[in-house]
């Protein structure tokens, strides 16, 4: 399987509007066409293969479900996952014939598209440095006091860092794609120890993505049952997500009503306050 | 002198400008500096007629600049509150505007990477993983249009709830209640994330002990399956959490912890895929 020129442009497109920072603006970019899971499906209808899409996007997801940029540092690219990780991905399962549903195709997608991820960071910190440039040309406009001007710098300038540090090489790499694979198979036989190792991370690695975002929601350890609870749910009692998500949901409103009963004792025992009649209106 | 209002056209632009711009001109050194300015510029331009007075006003906003952009909408909101009142003569000036805005970009930022990034968008992508069974583009869907939606309203409400209310509208986001529906709503995404984990982290051994005849003493997997399904995959999150959280270990190099013990326990016969061409 080959990816056309065509193909790579729009990937390339793609990737400038969904990288952080990036061109469709976060909530449209980063947050949406930058997540594996919608790229996924992107990815494979310009590939014209949507379930093998959806199903690596998922894969990959896992890793990524939190991915937070404190303070501007990054620790993984998403438009490198995105649109140079998952079109690699469905290159190389199709190339070593692989079922995409398996657990092998699964940590294979997960390999490749952390790996590419990973190296990815060097297109953020790219796209930022050329950014610098457009930035001081804003400062230069203020000082003259050509206010329009800031919307070109703003939003139309860094277009030409896309172009360099996403256009260009997502273009270039999806083009090269199935070399890649072709070395693959010729150097690395699916029972060597190098490809075993390639898909046993590929299997651990979004236990990364859950712990990155247990560092953030667990304060005490007694949050860890709550983590637990929703795990037993899901392995031992066979729960579906959107099952989980009701029966979190459930728990979530009678905890928000013993805070409430909790915050009314307070007050009232400060012999009430101005606070107190907002907090009886809603 | 007329008591001057913004009108709702430029309110409306100055939140487009901040919902599409706020991060287009990141650097390292400048994050969301330019956007911000983007964002106030319809309003100083309508406020302030003379060049020498709009690049006085601009002046206020070219301060470094960072924040969760989704929560981070109110504090526009609210500078655009202030600096109508400041046009109309008030006794608020640049400085206390930018002491304000200082002063609320860290912790709407702890609030928003906790909420949004860590909890909302989670739990929205919990479910889409859910509806996205065997390859389905439901899952996708959903998502795309749940988060939209959701943060479009979202950041509308905040931003001219910021500009009506001032510095009171943070209140929605730091008082009592607020942080009673946070935990609440933290609580949800820790259990979905449990849901998740489950589903979709996959870790078994091969490991197994074998009796001179090639029949098996211990199948290691079977074993932990019957302790409790899934058991490695849990242990290995916990163990990933722990390095993060208690060790202090970047996500990267956790990653290549990962890669270090998946080596060894290939040549350890503990992991073996059973692949071949």
């Amino acid at each position: 399987m080959e990816i056309n020129i065509f193909q790579a442009i729009l990937f390339g497109l793609c990737a400038c509007l969904s990288s952080m920072p990036g061109m469709g603006g976060t909530t449209i970019g980063n947050y949406t066409l930058g997540r594996p899971l919608v790229a996924g499906l992107i990815v494979g209808l310009i590939m014209g293969d949507v379930t093998t899409g959806v199903i690596i996007g998922a894969a990959i997801q896992v890793v990524y479900i939190a991915l937070v940029t404190p303070g501007g540092t990054v620790s993984a690219d998403v438009r490198a996952i995105s649109y140079i990780g998952i079109p690699l991905a469905i290159v190389a399962i199709k190339g070593l014939g692989l079922d995409p549903a398996s657990e092998a195709g699964r940590s294979m997608a997960v390999a490749l598209g952390s790996a590419v991820g990973t190296l990815g960071t060097v297109l953020f910190y790219g796209t930022a440095t050329v950014n610098l440039v457009w930035q001081h040309m804003g400062w230069k406009a203020v000082e003259k006091g050509q206010l329009n001007k800031l919307y070109v710098v703003d939003m139309v300038l860094p277009w030409i860092s896309h172009f360099i540090c996403s256009f260009l090489p997502t273009v270039i790499i999806a083009m090269l794609g199935s070399n890649v694979v072709d070395l693959i198979k010729e150097y690395l036989p699916m029972d060597g120890i190098a490809m075993k190792t390639l898909f046993t991370v590929g299997s651990l690695l979004p236990a990364v993505g859950v712990g990155i975002l247990l560092k953030q929601v667990v304060s005490k350890p007694t949050d860890l049952l709550t983590f637990f609870f929703g795990f037993v749910l899901a392995a031992i009692m066979g729960v579906n997500l959107i099952g989980a998500a009701v029966i979190g949901g459930f728990f979530a409103v009678i905890f928000y009503n013993i805070k409430l009963l909790q915050l009314r004792k307070v007050t009232v025992g400060s012999e009430g306050s101005e606070i107190d009649d907002d907090e009886e209106d809603i | 002198m007329a008591e001057k209002k913004l009108s709702k056209k430029t309110l409306g632009k100055a939140f487009r400008n901040w919902y599409y711009g706020h991060l287009t001109c990141f650097s390292q050194e400048h994050m969301q500096t330019f956007g911000y300015l983007c964002a106030m510029l319809p309003i100083i331009k309508e406020l302030y007629h003379t060049p020498e007075e709009q690049k006085e006003a601009l002046s206020t906003y070219t301060a470094f600049f960072n924040t969760e952009p989704q929560l981070g909408t109110v504090i526009v909101g609210v500078t655009a509150g202030l600096e109508e009142a400041k046009a109309n003569g008030e006794a608020v000036d640049g400085e206390m505007i930018n002491g304000i805005r200082a002063g609320l970009m860290g912790p709407v930022a702890g609030i928003g990477d906790s909420l949004i990034v860590g909890t909302l968008i989670p739990i929205l992508l919990g479910i889409a993983l859910g509806l996205s069974n065997g390859g389905s583009p439901i899952g996708a869907i959903f998502y795309i249009i749940s988060w939209n939606v959701i943060m479009t309203l979202g950041m509308r409400f905040l931003f001219y709830k910021g500009y009506e209310l001032g510095g009171k509208a943070v209140e929605i986001l730091v008082g009592e209640k607020a942080n009673a529906i946070r935990e609440a709503v933290v609580m949800v995404g820790t259990i979905v994330i449990g849901a998740v984990a489950a589903s979709w982290i996959t870790i078994t051994t091969s490991f197994e002990m074998l009796n001179d005849d090639g029949s098996p003493i211990i199948e290691l997997q079977k074993t932990l399956d019957g302790i409790c399904p899934k058991l490695l995959s849990a242990v290995t999150v916990i163990f990933c959490w722990w390095l993060m959280s208690k060790k202090k270990i970047s996500p990267t190099l956790v990653m290549l912890i990962l890669v270090v013990i998946a080596l060894a326990g290939v040549l350890l016969g503990f992991f073996d895929p059973k692949l071949s061409y």
